[in-house]
């Protein structure tokens, strides 16, 4: 044993999402740290450390896999709060798809702030930094007091639009309202027009009429939304878009829940591809849909850790895409 | 008839929440708990709580096509609601408490014992004979019976030969309730359930290698839970025959710990012959106190079940590390613990009682679990009768042990305890009771 003092990061990956903890470590040039998860036949969840965390610093990658977001947030809570207990220095979860992000106001007498209550439990647990992509809502990060980095998404959207259409012809379209500032920023970025679906919603996962502000005729109507769920909003969206005299249209997602009958909603629209980041694991519906495409964000990720790491600036990564 | 309270219910266990509000005299609270189709947990609570005083209740218990976790985060989830909701006190009821039993110690100073893979391991059917198999590396560490649940147990392997770390070679178990899963051993090893007694011997978990040079460590989510439950909001806690009585030492707001055993006194009373004939067992040295202490309060003898964990010279290989301490040739035995997860300890400790002599066992546990085979194996074994209380529940089991499982209703225990905490009067009653 060497005696200095070791500082090192130590990626550690939780079972939701080993293809993305696998790309960070590459980016890194690392491996990943010697875990073990696993489910008692009891299905409490037992998490064990193969090597030393003592004074490291580490990094726990834990997206939450569609339909298993409870599961996937104990294990990560477990990790967390075992990393914790084995000394190390700082521990950052790094939660590609914040979950519960949509649960973050009381919309309704008695209900539950649920994304407040995720915040709570990985402070509790020992969380000493968050790393996340596109929040639903910036305001969650309101509802830490450690650190939070939310990174975005954007700079790898705008590099794929730029590399696959020409801008002039496009134009972006929110999806809703909440959305208009994330669709305005890529159109000033590209400098195209932009355009706004407002929608009403009667009920959870249910969508009411759709009606278009602004002019898509002619040309490419890309959606930018930062979850796409059921995909029931998107689906509309772009048949109103079709209605509008749209030559095409397609949507940028940074979170492919896609739960339920997404796939088939999609395969079954006038939606020409559906873009998404893998924040969230896919499994076997890229084979199933061939609408899907994919964008790694790994790297953004990865230089996050490491800017993180080494105490350098992170918000060169909100504008540029690390090649 | 009580006021000023709701008493909430999660989906863990309806039947208890119904039997309780029902001795109170109240309905339940109205509420949707379910998921949406992204998975997360969906809750809204219907009725006002502003101002009351609110008892949820949820076991730690997942089965029946629900999982432990989703019952954990709800939980934590109704707690948040309520506390957000203006409730003047929130109250967890855990009959089971989750994560309280933790993993035994990874390694003895001598080192994590190997065993070699014995020929009957393999079997597939329990008689009478039959012990849980020796886990060994290609051997499943139960025979492969699926609790009607979906848990891929997935292993996150990481070798240094294998250039960029992980792999994700997992054989996913899909089965429905009773039939073997057929691993898919593309790497060499297969989908199992898991224990946690599964640390006193790691070899079957043979993809995961600590680093030369280091243990391991464990996760102990005992403290977790706890902090876990304050901080969703949890004022106080009631819950019933923890393992670890020291589960409670990692709360900051009160912890009441209701003991099931007045209940298993009332049945040794009610329902077992001359029981003054009988002899208490416990079936592990953690679980003496426990068992001495019905056994000093009805006068009856004791015995006690000691492991040998170090392999010793081995005849018959599946008893050589039990042993018993005391006498019960010819005498009925009434082995007493607080909860039967995999029916291992009980199931060994009744194959070895028949042996030294006993005429009828009995398995009086406060928390029956029975997660993996623990059913056939209880079915297979030396036990004549298994009683348990519905502190999760237990119509599955029934259904598969029949008249073998006799159930005992903690209702009244917790509604009495929800009842006395409302008022302010002292609990301790039924601490000590008869």
């Amino acid at each position: 044993m060497s005696t200095e003092m070791s500082n090192e990061i130590k990626l550690i990956s939780g079972r939701s999402h080993p293809d993305l903890s696998n790309n960070i470590a590459k980016r890194l040039g690392i491996q990943v740290a010697r875990t073990v998860s696993l489910n008692y036949s009891n299905q409490e969840t037992s998490f064990t450390v193969g090597e030393s965390v003592r004074d490291e610093d580490v990094f726990i990658v834990q997206s939450t896999a569609t339909g298993d977001v409870n599961e996937g947030l104990m294990e990560l809570l477990i990790m967390i709060s075992a990393c914790k207990t084995a000394s190390a220095r700082r521990i950052t979860a790094v939660l590609p798809n914040f979950p519960y992000a949509r649960q973050d106001k009381k919309d309704k007498s008695r209900a539950p702030i649920s994304a407040r209550l995720v915040a709570n439990m990985l402070q509790t647990a020992g969380a000493n930094h968050i790393v996340t992509v596109d929040l639903h809502a910036s305001q969650i990060q309101g509802f830490f007091s450690v650190p939070v980095d939310n990174l975005y998404a954007e700079p790898s959207f705008l590099r794929y639009i730029r590399e696959n259409f020409n801008a002039e012809d496009c134009v972006i379209v929110s999806p809703d309202a909440g959305g208009a500032k994330r669709a305005t920023s890529i159109a000033d970025h590209l400098n195209t027009a932009f355009a706004l679906i407002h929608k009403e919603r009667p009920r959870p996962n249910v969508v009411g009429r759709m009606v278009l502000v602004g002019n898509v005729e002619d040309k490419v109507a890309i959606l930018v939304d930062d979850m796409a769920d059921t995909c029931g909003t998107l689906v509309k969206a772009a048949a109103v878009l079709k209605e509008n005299g749209a030559k095409s249209v397609l949507a940028l997602v940074t979170h492919g829940i896609l739960s339920g009958n997404a796939i088939e909603t999609l395969n079954g629209s006038v939606l020409q591809a559906l873009v998404v980041t893998n924040t969230v694991p896919l499994g076997d519906k890229v084979e199933r849909c061939p609408k899907l495409k994919v964008i790694d964000i790994s790297p953004t990720i990865a230089e996050a850790i490491r800017r993180t790491h080494n105490g350098e600036s992170v918000s060169y990564l909100f504008t540029h895409a690390p090649v | 008839m009580v006021r000023n309270i709701v008493v909430l219910g999660g989906n863990s266990h309806p039947a208890l929440v119904d039997s309780v509000c029902a001795t109170l005299g109240l309905p339940s609270c109205n509420r949707i708990l379910t998921k949406f189709s992204s998975g997360e947990s969906r809750c809204e609570i219907q009725d006002s709580v502003r101002g009351k005083d609110v008892y949820i209740i949820q076991t730690g218990f997942g089965g029946n096509g629900s999982k432990l976790n989703d019952h954990f985060m709800d939980l934590c989830i109704m707690i948040s609601a309520c506390k957000t909701g203006s409730a003047r006190r929130v109250t967890a009821v855990l009959p089971l408490f989750p994560y309280s039993r933790q993993p035994d110690l990874p390694y003895k100073k001598a080192g994590a014992p190997l065993f070699k893979a014995g020929s009957e391991s393999g079997k597939k059917d329990y008689t009478f004979e039959s012990v849980p198999a020796t886990p060994a590396p290609g051997i499943p560490k139960s025979a492969g019976f699926t609790n009607g649940v979906d848990i891929s147990n997935r292993l996150i392997k990481t070798t240094l030969a294998n250039g960029n770390g992980v792999e994700t070679p997992t054989a996913r178990q899909t089965n429905g309730d009773g039939t073997y899963f057929s691993a898919n051993g593309s790497n060499g090893f297969s989908a199992r359930h898991y224990t946690t007694h599964d640390y006193e011997n790691l070899s079957h978990i043979n993809a995961f290698e600590a680093k030369p040079g280091y243990k391991q460590w464990v996760a102990q989510a005992g403290t977790l839970v706890a902090n876990l439950l304050t901080c969703a909001g949890a004022d106080h806690v009631i819950t019933m025959d923890l393992h670890d009585p020291q589960v409670q030492g990692f709360f900051d707001v009160p912890v009441d710990n209701l003991y099931g055993r007045p209940l298993l006194k009332r049945y040794i009373q009610g329902f077992i012959p001359n029981y003054k004939d009988a002899v208490i067992i416990s079936p592990d040295a953690g679980g003496a106190k426990r068992a001495t202490a019905i056994a000093d309060g009805m006068g009856m003898d004791f015995a006690l079940i000691h492991k040998e964990r170090r392999p010793t010279k081995i005849t018959d290989r599946q008893n050589a590390s039990m042993m018993l301490v005391g006498n019960v040739e010819g005498r009925v035995c009434i082995l007493i613990d607080d909860l039967a997860d995999t029916g291992n300890t009980i199931t060994r400790a009744a194959k070895l009682l028949k042996k030294e002599g006993a005429t009828k066992i009995y398995a009086l546990l406060t928390h029956g679990v029975f997660s993996g085979d623990a059913i056939n194996r209880i079915n297979a074994s030396a036990i004549d009768k298994v009683v348990v209380t519905n502190s999760v529940p237990q119509e599955k089991h029934k259904a598969q042990l029949g008249s073998k499982l006799e159930i005992l209703d903690i209702a009244p225990i917790f509604a009495e305890a929800i009842r006395r905490v409302h008022h302010g009067e002292s609990i301790s009653v039924l601490f000590n009771h008869d």
